[in-house]
C-alpha cells in the first residue's frame, strides 16, 4: 500500500473511532452516579488519540531506522518494507482502537489523557526549535573545524588580506586564496556605525517625542505608521540604497568635489540606520513608557519644563533599557545581509573612510556560496567560519542585551 | 496631643481677626472631556494655616488640588474655567508661566515617587533646575535645611549619596517633602500624604506638617477624619464635584451645618 491510501484508512480508522467512542460513552455517561463526567465528544477525543498516536509514533520510529545507520542492521529489502510497513501501522491503529473503546467507561480520566497529550505536544514544540537550533550551531562548528585545517586560524583571524578565489586548476596564478577576515570586520563595524549614528538619534527623539510631545490622537496615528516602516523587506530598502542614495551621495559628492563611490559605505549605512529607525523607536518607547507617571508629576511638580523632566528623570531612568534596545539594534545591524549586498559591495577594503566601497561579513558569505562550489573547499568552508564568528558576536550582544533590559525592568516591577 | 489641640485652638481664635487668604477660587469648573468633575467650586485658603479636603473617593478633591498649581494641564482633554487666584493675580490668565508657577506651589503626591537618584540628588533636583545656588556650598545648604526642616536629616546624615529609593516608605515620603521645600514654595499642596504610610511615619508627617504652617501655607487631601482633626484648621467638605461645606475645622466636625457632612463624618467613625 502506498502512503496516501494508508493516510486515509488510518483518518477513516479514528473517525469511527469517533463516532464508536461518543456513542458509548453516551451509554456510559447515562448510566453512571458520577456529579460530573467528561462530554461525549472528549471520549471521542480519546479514542481518536488512541488510533492515531501509535501508528504515528510505530511509523516514525521505522522510517528512522530506513534512514539512520541502524539500517545495514536490519537490512530488510525494499519489497518486505512496501509490505510491512503498512501492515504495522495498521495494526497499531486497530490495537488503539479497540483497547481504547474497551475503556470506555464512567471511570475513564479521559481528561487527563487530553491534558497530557497537551503538554506532550507543547514540550515537543519547544523541543524541536531548541534542537533545530543546537544543530544549526553543531554543523556551523565542525564545518568551521573542516575550515581551520586548511587555513591556519592566525591567518584567518589576523591576516589582512580578503581573497578567497582559489584556484580551479592547479597550474592558476595566485592558486592560494588569502583569507583574513579583519577587512570584512571593519567593513561591517564601519557600516554599523553608520547605521547607529542615524538610527540612534533618529529613533530615540521619535520615542522621546511620540511618548512625551505628541497628542493621542496624533500618537494613535503614527506608531502604527512607524511599524509599516519596520515591515517593509529589507530588499526594498536595498533597491532604496543602491538605486537612490547612493548614486545621490555620488552626486553630492562631485557637486562639492570630492569622491564618493556610488557603492560608498556612507550609503548602505545610513539606509541601513533607516531601516533600524522603527525597531529603535518602538523598543525605546516601549521603555520610556514603562517610566512611571509618578517620576513625571513629580518632576513637573517642582517646576520643571518638560524637556528638563526627560532630560533629567525620564532618560536617566529609562537609560539602561535605551542601551539594551541599542545594543539590540546593533545585533540587527550586523546580522543584516540583504540592504548591504545589493548596496554595499565585494571590494574588501580595509578602509575606515565611510566614502569608500566596503564590504562585511554577511555579504561575503553570499558570495562564497552563491553559484557552483565545491562543498569541501576552503573557500566554500570559510562561509561557515565567518557565519559561526558572526553567530557567535550577535549571541553575545543579544544576550548582554536581554539582561540588561530585564535587569531594568525589575527596578519597577 | 494636647500641645497641637491648643495650637489648633489659638489658631482657631486668630482666625476671628481679619483673615488673610493666599488663594481665592471662585466659581471653579473642571471637565474631563465631557465628564463634569468640577462644579462651580469657589474656596478661599487661608495663609501659614493647614486646610483639609475631605469627602468621598471621586468627588474631585484631587482634581481641585491640581488645578492649583495647574497639574491639570499636563492631562490631556483637561478644561478648567473660572477664576483661580493666587495672591490676587489669576493662574489661568494668558501668560502666566505654569512652569514658575509649579515652583512657587509645590506639591506632595500619595505614593511616595522620589526620583531614582540619590538623596541628596532628590533634594537638589528643584534648585538645580531653578538655578536657586550659586555654588556647591549654597547648594549643600539648600539640602541640608530642607532635610533639616523634614525631619529626615538625623536619619540619612552619612548617605546622602545612597540611592533615595532605598529608603522606607515614610523616609521616602520626608524626602519628596524636603524635596518640595527646596524650591522655597509658599504654598504646599499634599494629596493623601499619609495613604501609603504606617501609622508611626503617619504620626511623623503629620507631626512636620505642623510645624511646616509657621512658614507655609498647606492644603491637605485625606481620607482620614482623624487626620483633619489633628492637623487642619480649616476643612472644606467636597461632595460629587461641590464644595457642600467649609469653615473652621472644629466646626465642620462638631457642629456641621449640612446633613451630608453630618453624614460622612459619622458614617467615618461608626
Ligand atoms: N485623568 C483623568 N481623566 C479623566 N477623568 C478623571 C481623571 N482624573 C479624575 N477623573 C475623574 O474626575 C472625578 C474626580 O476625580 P478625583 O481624582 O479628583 O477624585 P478624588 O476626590 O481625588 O477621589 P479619591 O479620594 O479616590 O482620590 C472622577 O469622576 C474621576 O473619574
Ligand atoms: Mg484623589
Amino acid at each position: 500500500m502506498s502512503f496516501y491510501p494508508l493516510l486515509i484508512v488510518l483518518l477513516l480508522m479514528s473517525a469511527v473511532g469517533y463516532w464508536f467512542g461518543s456513542k458509548k460513552a453516551l451509554g456510559a455517561v447515562r448510566k453512571s452516579t458520577n456529579f460530573i463526567t467528561p462530554r461525549p465528544h472528549q471520549f471521542g477525543l480519546y479514542v481518536v488519540i488512541w488510533a492515531l498516536v501509535p501508528p504515528i509514533l510505530l511509523g516514525a520510529i521505522w522510517i528512522l531506522m530506513q534512514v539512520t545507520p541502524l539500517q545495514m542492521e536490519v537490512g530488510l529489502s525494499q519489497q518486505v518494507n512496501r509490505v510491512l510497513f503498512p501492515v504495522i501501522v495498521l495494526l497499531a491503529a486497530g490495537g488503539g482502537l479497540y483497547f481504547s473503546l474497551q475503556k470506555i467507561g464512567p471511570d475513564l480520566k479521559v481528561r487527563k489523557t487530553i491534558e497530557g497529550l497537551v503538554y506532550i505536544v507543547l514540550i515537543l514544540a519547544s523541543i524541536i526549535s531548541i534542537l533545530t537550533t543546537i544543530g544549526i550551531v553543531l554543523s556551523l562548528l565542525f564545518e568551521t573545524i573542516q575550515f581551520f585545517k586548511k587555513v591556519p586560524m592566525s591567518e584567518f583571524f589576523f591576516g589582512l588580506t580578503w581573497s578567497p578565489q582559489t584556484a580551479l586548476r592547479a597550474d592558476q596564478v595566485g592558486s592560494s586564496g588569502a583569507f583574513g577576515s579583519i577587512p570584512l570586520f571593519t567593513g561591517t563595524l564601519l557600516i554599523t556605525c553608520i547605521a547607529m549614528c542615524v538610527a540612534v538619534p533618529l529613533g530615540l527623539l521619535s520615542a522621546i517625542y511620540m511618548t512625551e510631545y505628541a497628542s493621542q490622537r496624533f500618537r494613535s496615528v503614527v506608531k502604527p505608521m512607524l511599524e509599516i516602516l519596520a515591515g517593509i523587506p529589507t530588499v526594498v530598502y536595498g533597491f532604496f540604497a543602491a538605486l537612490t542614495v547612493g548614486v545621490f551621495f555620488r552626486d553630492i559628492g562631485d557637486a562639492i568635489g570630492i569622491d564618493i563611490v556610488s557603492e560608498s559605505a556612507l550609503a548602505a549605512g545610513v539606509v541601513m540606520g533607516m531601516m533600524i529607525i522603527p525597531f529603535v523607536s518602538s523598543l525605546s518607547d516601549d521603555i520610556i513608557m514603562a517610566v512611571p507617571q509618578s517620576l513625571r508629576d513629580g518632576s513637573y511638580g517642582l517646576g520643571a519644563t518638560k524637556s528638563e523632566t526627560v532630560r533629567n528623570v525620564i532618560l536617566p531612568a529609562a537609560l539602561p533599557g535605551i542601551v539594551g534596545a541599542v545594543l539590540l539594534a546593533v545585533s540587527r545591524a550586523i546580522g543584516e545581509t540583504m540592504i548591504v549586498v545589493m548596496a554595499a559591495g565585494f571590494a574588501a577594503n580595509l578602509t575606515a573612510n565611510p566614502l569608500e566601497a566596503v564590504t562585511t561579513v554577511t555579504v561575503q558569505i553570499v558570495g562564497l556560496l552563491v553559484g557552483d562550489q565545491e562543498f569541501d573547499s576552503a573557500k566554500t568552508l570559510a562561509a561557515f567560519a565567518l557565519a559561526l564568528v558572526l553567530f557567535i558576536v550577535t549571541l553575545c550582544l543579544n544576550v548582554i542585551a536581554l539582561l540588561v533590559v530585564r535587569k531594568y525592568r525589575e527596578k519597577y516591577d | 496631643m494636647n500641645v497641637q489641640i491648643q495650637a489648633e485652638k489659638s489658631a482657631n481664635a486668630g482666625m476671628d481677626v481679619a483673615e488673610e487668604f493666599v488663594i481665592e477660587t471662585r466659581n471653579v469648573d473642571v471637565f474631563y472631556g465631557d465628564n463634569h468633575a468640577i462644579k462651580g467650586v469657589s474656596l478661599n485658603i487661608p495663609k501659614h494655616q493647614v486646610t483639609a479636603l475631605i469627602g468621598p473617593s471621586g468627588c474631585g478633591k484631587s482634581t481641585y488640588l491640581r488645578c492649583l498649581n495647574r497639574m491639570n494641564d499636563t492631562i490631556e482633554g483637561c478644561r478648567v474655567e473660572g477664576e483661580i487666584l493666587l495672591d490676587g493675580l489669576d493662574i489661568y490668565a494668558s501668560g502666566v508661566d505654569e512652569v514658575l508657577l509649579r515652583a512657587r506651589v509645590g506639591m506632595v503626591f500619595q505614593k511616595p515617587n522620589p526620583f531614582p537618584k540619590s538623596i541628596y540628588d532628590n533634594v537638589a533636583y528643584g534648585p538645580r533646575i531653578h538655578g536657586l545656588a550659586a555654588n556647591k556650598d549654597e547648594l549643600d545648604d539648600i539640602v541640608l535645611t530642607s532635610l533639616e526642616r523634614a525631619g529626615l536629616l538625623k536619619e540619612v546624615q552619612d548617605r546622602l549619596h545612597s540611592m533615595g529609593t532605598g529608603l522606607s516608605g515614610g523616609q521616602q515620603q520626608r524626602l519628596c517633602i524636603a524635596r518640595a521645600l527646596a524650591v522655597r514654595p509658599e504654598i504646599i499642596l499634599m494629596d493623601e500624604p499619609c495613604s501609603a504610610l504606617d501609622p508611626i511615619a503617619t504620626a511623623k508627617v503629620e507631626e512636620l506638617i505642623d510645624e511646616l504652617k509657621e512658614n507655609y501655607t498647606i492644603i491637605i487631601v485625606t481620607h482620614s477624619m482623624q487626620q483633619a482633626a489633628r492637623v487642619s484648621q480649616k476643612t472644606a467638605f467636597f461632595h460629587l464635584g461641590d464644595v457642600v461645606e467649609s469653615g473652621p475645622t472644629e466646626k465642620v466636625f462638631t457642629s456641621p451645618e449640612d446633613e451630608r457632612t453630618q453624614g460622612y463624618i459619622t458614617g467615618r467613625f461608626g
